[in-house]
């Protein structure tokens, strides 16, 4: 698979495979998966359910391990690494963007957002610049006393997404981010997301099954019953790929 | 490490739940704590009663003064020894007393019960530990008259000041009563040593001598004096190994209440367990959230267990509190021979234990569900509801 940026390389897939196994039975979710990100690429996940792009995604997000096959991302070997490492990798590499946005109920959205800003070695003061930042971003930081119940749904995704950049990531990862939320709202975040990935050069991976969303990507991916069957790039040209 | 806020807000949101098993935890820790203030108080009674440089001397083969018996003119001959201390007029801390049991009436239809009746001289007085009269007034002997304490007034009928006590039909009036430092001696009733012996008809024989040794050589030196002379035929013991003896009783209590709040916090445990298990299981998502924002395992773990351990001390705080109005209550309970009063004792101590108790039911109670939150898998967690 061609790397479609000029960047510093983020993303390794190669030859990934993943196995569930379940009582007696073994079922294939993905196989001989092959994929390359740069810094700034902005990768759409397609396909119908359990064609595997989420279990693609959580493999790049260090959320699970491949049963074969390596998984690279930001020079770390996922695949290799530890449940404690793979911890300390996703707190300083990975932000997440979740469909249901994940927020903590009993914290308002400035503690949401200072949340992974706890696991690092930043003064509160340092830790206070960074959740402004992050929530001026997303224009929220008007909200920032505001509980998630206080919130409509547009605006807990973009605590979210202020929760995912506010440790400065590599990798943003997006499980359905407009899934859960009305048209304006989706295109609201989409719009944001799209921001961050030209102007703050964040490598997005997003699972999706809305083409709208998928449109804002720089690459769309579309997997069949765990196989990469075709790719788009921005000049929307087809290509075969297994 | 995950906010303690995190923890403590949710325990509020949570409030039904919480208040349930913090009422539940609170309420085994006031029992637990109860128990081992009562058990504090009657070991302090027993322990406060014995002297390091007091000896009491028994009749040879008595282990008590119920069961011994001596001759007076013996026990005078005693106060002749050498080594023994002598008060501010130089005469000898050596009394001689007569103990005679009588079974008499609760108050308030409880039954009878042994009393202890203690005849006694004015010396007697000197060999108690912080001894005052605090209401009424001293003994006159010769007046058949007695005292007691306040608290053995109200356990028992014809104990009060102005009421009468039957002695072999001989009445002898309560004119006072006295404190003791809540020792063994508030568990007794006084009167002259040969008013009673009049009343029980046994003006030659008494049962034990109290003596104080001027130091723990002379002491022991009399130990040795009374056990091998063969004029005397007595049995010189230290006052502390007599009530140490006698704290048996009190090790009893103390070990059926440990039992009891065994079975007792391990059901609290389950309570709390049971609640922080809800707690995981309710919170999955935001468990598996927490794990994939890159909280350690080890994070987990503990911010479940401090959110078990702050609902139990909560409910062991409020036990330890819901005690406090019960410090310094009178209570009795059986003695060998007879009714012993004393008071119940919550000091840091004993709820030091009543907190450890809430702590551990915290650590024991949260273990389980924190490893089950720790065990969870991250990507079942996030797809929970």
């Amino acid at each position: 698979m061609s790397n479609s940026n000029a960047g510093e390389t983020v993303v390794v897939v190669r030859d990934v495979c993943k196995e569930f196994h379940r009582e007696k039975l073994t079922i294939p979710v993905l196989s001989g998966i092959n994929l390359q990100l740069s810094e700034g690429d902005y990768l759409a996940l397609m396909g119908p359910s359990g064609s595997g792009k989420t279990t693609l995604l959580n493999l790049i997000a260090g959320l699970d391990r491949p049963t074969s096959g390596d998984v690279v991302v930001c020079g770390q070997n996922l695949g290799q690494s530890s449940e404690g490492e793979l911890a300390k990798w996703r707190s300083r590499h990975v932000g997440f963007i979740f469909q249901m946005y994940n927020l903590i109920p009993v914290l308002t959205a400035y503690e949401n957002v200072e949340l992974p800003l706890t696991l690092t070695s930043l003064s509160r003061r340092q830790r206070d610049d960074h959740v402004k930042a992050a929530l001026e971003v997303v224009g929220l930081q008007d909200r920032m006393d505001h509980y998630p119940r206080q919130l409509s749904g547009g605006q807990e995704q973009r605590v979210a997404i202020a929760r995912a950049i506010v440790t400065d990531p590599t990798l943003l990862v997006a499980d359905e981010p407009t899934g859960d939320l009305d048209a304006r709202s989706a295109t609201e975040i989409l719009e944001l997301m799209h921001r961050l990935n030209t102007e703050f050069r964040k490598t997005i991976v997003m699972v999706t099954h809305d083409p709208n969303a998928a449109d804002r990507a720089r690459r769309i991916l579309h997997l069949e019953k765990g196989l990469l069957v075709s790719e788009v790039v921005e000049s929307r040209t087809k290509k075969a790929v297994q | 490490m995950i906010p303690a806020k995190y923890n403590l807000r949710n325990l509020r949101v949570r409030w039904m739940t919480t208040l349930l098993t913090v009422v539940s935890t609170g309420l085994v820790v006031w029992a637990s704590v109860l128990c081992f203030g009562l058990t504090d108080g009657l070991q302090y009674a027993l322990k406060v009663t014995g002297h390091e440089l007091d000896l009491i001397v028994l009749r040879k083969g008595a282990t008590d003064e119920i069961s011994s018996g001596i001759e007076q003119k013996v026990a005078r001959e005693i106060a002749s020894l050498p080594g023994i201390a002598k008060d501010e007029q130089g005469q000898p801390q050596c009394s001689v007393e007569f103990v005679t049991i009588l079974t008499k009436p609760r108050r308030n239809n409880g039954g009878t019960v042994n009393l202890i009746v203690r005849g006694l001289e004015s010396v007697g007085r000197t060999l108690r530990p912080g001894f005052r009269i605090v209401e009424g007034r001293d003994i006159e002997p010769g007046k058949f008259e007695a005292m007691t304490s306040r608290s053995m007034a109200a356990r028992f009928e014809n104990l009060a000041i102005g009421e009468k006590m039957e002695v072999n039909r001989q009445y002898f009036e309560i004119v006072g009563y006295y404190e003791a430092a809540g020792s063994a001696a508030e568990s007794e009733v006084w009167t002259d040593l040969r008013d009673l012996t009049i009343a029980r008809k046994t003006p030659a024989a008494v049962s034990a001598v109290c003596l104080r040794a001027e130091s723990p050589e002379q002491r022991d030196a009399l130990v040795a004096l009374l056990a091998d002379d063969k004029r005397f035929k007595l049995n010189a013991i230290r006052e502390t190994k007599y009530f140490e003896d006698q704290m048996n009783q009190a090790n009893a209590i103390q070990y059926i209440g440990y039992i009891i709040a065994g079975f007792l916090i391990f059901g609290a445990m389950f309570a709390a367990a049971n609640t922080m298990y809800a707690a995981v299981a309710s919170r999955a998502r935001e468990i598996g959230t927490l794990r994939a924002l890159g909280f350690p395992q080890g994070s987990i773990l503990l911010s479940f267990l401090f959110e078990s351990v702050v609902l139990c001390s909560l409910g062991g705080l409020i036990g330890c509190l819901a005690t406090l109005p019960f410090n310094g209550l009178s209570t009795g309970t059986a003695n060998q021979f007879s009714e012993i009063t004393f008071s119940f004792r919550f000091g840091p101590r004993v709820l030091a234990q009543g907190v450890m108790l809430a702590l551990v039911m915290g650590v024991l109670g949260g273990l389980l569900p924190a490893i089950r939150a720790v065990r969870l898998n991250i990507i079942t967690a996030l797809r929970e509801r």
